[in-house]
């Protein structure tokens, strides 16, 4: 098939189109993380939203947390039974161009970084927020991996969002996602 | 981390008016879960709907408020789903008139 007639689908993070989903403390708008529904959209891509595992694990009330605490193997059964959906939707779009967009910093959903707290655990005081963005996949995005994996399937181009990095520059993330839906 | 704005307030949308109402809805401060699209195999679809009302019962319990805004597709399996968690179904969404000039 040639690439023009190829549809264009967008996984995206749950929250990206639903920021009720974050962790308290954790969303940047009332609804949607219009920056990237916006650009998708103006890009003709399909949206397919993807489930927010944290938020059916750990609920809407769930304390924030670092990878080290969610890489349970519970957790993870979780995640896979999720990542078998995704996988099936990546599978339906198997001769389309299909990309995947994450959030870099999360435990669950990042996709080229993710928090590290090796000492985090017991009383939830932790004061100052001293974990670290480390390089690394989320538990879903790893379980998603694996999924796609067993049934002959590529991963998706992706990237991850970082608007909660110290350093967020809106300009660089426009770039990187302009560069992932060339 | 800051204040957290989000609105608390969340639209289940069917696919076939996603495009057409995430405006709208985005304007008045809904985060959207979106419902299947009608050509994914019965497998997906049923995996879909069954994370989505996990999903809408958990904002449900946490108080949060929960439309819908169906095409038809999805509501009975939806529904479903939802009894299955104790959960009733969202009440519609109602569409918003267009704006009019003041007279």
């Amino acid at each position: 098939m040639a690439e023009t007639e190829r549809v264009r689908v967008a996984l995206i993070a749950h929250c990206l189109l639903n920021q009720n989903a974050k962790v308290e403390g954790g969303a940047k708008r009332p609804g949607m993380w219009e920056p990237v529904i916006d650009l998708l959209r103006a890009r003709g891509y399909l949206i397919r939203q993807m489930p927010c595992p944290e938020l059916a694990f750990g609920g809407a009330r769930r304390f924030w947390g670092v990878r080290e605490q969610f890489d349970t193997p519970l957790y993870r059964r979780h995640c896979r039974r999720l990542a078998e959906l995704v996988a099936g939707v990546v599978e339906h779009h198997r001769d389309d161009d299909v990309v995947l967009i994450g959030i870099d910093s999360s435990p669950t959903m990042g996709v080229d970084f993710t928090p590290s707290a090796p000492h985090w655990g017991g009383k939830p005081d932790i004061g100052e927020d001293d974990s670290a963005l480390v390089r690394g996949d989320g538990i879903f995005l790893e379980a998603l991996r694996e999924v796609l994996a067993e049934r002959g399937l590529p991963m998706p181009r992706s990237t991850g969002i970082r608007h909660w990095f110290a350093d967020y520059d809106p300009d660089e993330e426009l770039e990187r996602l302009e560069d992932l839906l060339r | 981390m800051s204040a957290d704005p989000r609105s608390r307030r969340v639209a289940v949308v069917a696919d076939s008016l996603l495009e057409g109402l995430a405006a709208e809805l985005g304007a008045a401060g809904y985060g959207l879960i979106q419902l299947p699209p009608r050509d994914l195999g019965d497998a997906t679809v049923a995996a879909w709907i069954e994370q989505v009302a996990e999903h809408v019962a958990e904002f449900v319990r946490s108080g949060y408020e929960v439309v819908l805004a169906d095409d038809g597709a999805a509501e009975a399996a939806l529904t479903a789903a939802l009894g299955e968690l104790g959960v009733e179904a969202p009440p519609p969404y109602a569409v918003q008139p267009p704006t009019t000039s003041a007279f």
